[in-house]
């Protein structure tokens, strides 16, 4: 487990000594204000779902941008030989790194906690949907987190895997936007496939199993990716 | 400490290293030399468990490559170029590789303090990497090599764009280094080589040439002992002399140096470097009653052996 930790620390790092960390981090919250402010300011209402149906489009612009560049750098500069040669494994790499994406996720979610609790001076708020919507943007944001991871391991550049990573993202997007005009067998198996479906299910307040088990199952697909794509680059 | 056992590997159809097999012995410095693309940064990354090989197998401190964590160590490895994570400051970067290596968080600071003073680097340990010069990067992944205080270090191209100082620095503290450690590392850089390693081996095509001290190397790319002689007075009797007592021994190239034959030079071959050639000539010119006027061995320089076994790469 330690290097898992120290690898996600050294991401965490990376990100804090790194103007890309500040510059991602800058945009979030600014986004994120706006969603948040336009339904508190323009209709008064004291709620986030606003917020929370936006976050899907926000998170699919700033993840790909907070892991774009932690394996394809790696490549490109030579140091996943460093790495690749220290005594851990390919799975603790991927797990490492994984967490270093997830770990910034969370403190960006961590810093919009202040909308909820301004929420609470103001007026009535929806506690148990709010928590709820706050864990099904944290499952979301592990599937996006691990999706482009993935999409970083398949090159040596950050900037290709950001469009490889925004792509995979926007698809998780359409598939959920595009389910209702497609045949009732297909909107069924799509909308099982996609995150952003269950994301969705789960602002109603109420976290069902399949639900998250879908979500879970998604960023171990990708993280389980991520591990092979590592691995075959040996091989080849 | 390393035993190779016909180790190859392939990218696709390529073959980059065939049928490799040598051993370095505890202790020993051992250069790996040979042109570009002969396949010494893909047996480095084989012996570091980065690529598995194709074929063949590999022992490091007795144990396999298989067991590639256990592998990993026991050695301190600095890939080509010196790769580090350029973001980070160098306490950082040494801290990050220190604690992935296991090192207790209580001995950490101290080890770091340590590798950073025998590398240069105490002054520079709060700078980011991205603004060292290349001589410095080289020495912080030298120091993160050696942070974990492995058997065996593995350096691909140590010296590589460093300035003739830096080059200097480096080989003095690998040899110091390899009081205590048993170190394999790659150049092309031939005076580099001989003057830091014990034993090297020339590899071509991914095929081992050569393997020996440089003393070995040149008599076997000059095809055995050679010696220039020049001797005054019973020269014939002397060199007949000589024949007979090493019937294998061939003269060449027998010049008279004065008219009348009084001052012959020669030069002796003799397959095999371990006849005391030099001395039976001596006590031949002793008996006969000639004068040695001039004895000296040839000397084949190491980039003359590097030239020969490599030739097909060159030409």
């Amino acid at each position: 487990m330690r290097p898992v930790l120290t690898l996600c620390w050294k991401e965490w790092r990376v990100a804090l000594d790194t103007p890309l960390g500040y510059v991602v981090a800058t945009a979030f919250l600014l986004a994120s204000g706006f969603f948040f402010g336009k339904n508190l300011f323009l209709f008064g209402q004291t709620e986030m779902r606003g917020y929370f149906a936006a976050l899907p489009l926000l998170l699919m612009f700033f993840v790909p941008a907070m892991s774009m560049r932690m394996l394809a750098d790696e490549q490109h500069d030579g140091s996943f030989e460093l790495l690749a040669t220290l005594p851990v494994t390919t799975a603790q790499i991927v797990a490492g790194k994984f967490l270093g994406v997830l770990l910034q996720v969370v403190v960006l979610l961590g810093c919009t906690l202040v909308y909820p609790a301004s929420l609470l001076l103001l007026g009535h708020l929806d506690v148990g949907q709010v928590l709820a919507s706050y864990a099904a943007a944290l499952m979301l944001g592990a599937v996006y987190a691990a999706a482009c991871l993935y999409a970083s391991s398949l090159t040596a550049h950050a900037i290709i895997a950001y469009v490889i990573g925004f792509g995979l993202l926007l698809a998780f997007y359409l598939l959920t936007v595009a389910a209702p005009t497609l045949p009732i067998a297909m909107q069924d198996m799509l909308s099982m496939l996609s995150p952003v479906q269950h994301y969705q299910n789960m602002l109603r307040g109420v976290i069902t199993l399949d639900d998250a088990v879908l979500m879970v199952s998604l960023a171990a697909l990708f993280a389980g990716l991520t591990w092979f794509q590592l691995e075959r680059r040996r091989w080849r | 400490m390393i035993r190779a056992e016909r180790l190859s590997r392939a990218y696709g159809n390529r073959i980059a290293v065939r049928d490799l097999s040598f051993h370095v012995r505890r202790g020993e410095v051992m250069g790996l030399l040979g042109p570009n693309g002969a396949g010494k940064s893909t047996t480095m990354k084989m012996l570091t468990c980065f690529l598995p090989p194709s074929s063949g197998s590999a022992t490091v401190g007795d144990i396999p490559l298989d067991d590639s964590l256990a592998v990993r160590r026991l050695i301190g490895y600095l890939p080509e170029n010196a790769p580090s994570y350029r973001d980070l400051d160098v306490r950082s970067h040494l801290g990050f590789i220190g604690r992935m290596q296991g090192i207790p968080a209580a001995t950490l600071a101290d080890r770091i303090a340590e590798m950073s003073q025998l590398c240069g680097l105490t002054g520079m340990l709060n700078r980011r990497i991205d603004e060292l010069s290349k001589g410095y990067r080289q020495r912080v992944g030298l120091a993160a090599s050696m942070l974990h205080d492995p058997q065996c270090l593995i350096l691909d191209e140590p010296t590589t764009g460093l300035d003739p100082n830096q080059i200097i620095e480096i080989r003095h503290l690998i040899r110091k280094l390899a009081e205590a450690k048993t170190v394999l590392l790659s150049s092309h850089v031939l005076p580099e080589v001989e003057a830091a390693c014990d034993r090297m081996m020339i590899i071509d095509g991914g095929e081992l040439k050569a393997l020996g001290t440089s003393a070995e190397l040149a008599a076997m790319a000059s095809g055995g002992a050679v010696l220039h002689v020049r001797l005054k007075g019973k020269a014939e009797k002397t060199l007949e002399r000589l024949r007979s007592e090493l019937p294998e021994v061939q003269v060449d190239a027998v010049e008279a140096v004065e008219s009348g034959g009084e001052t012959v030079n020669a030069v002796l071959r003799h397959a095999d470097t371990s006849v005391p050639l030099a001395e039976t000539l001596f006590h031949a010119a002793v008996k006969e009653g000639a004068v040695l006027l001039e004895m000296r061995h040839e000397q084949t320089r190491l980039e003359d052996v590097f030239r020969r076994l490599t030739k097909g790469a060159s030409a």
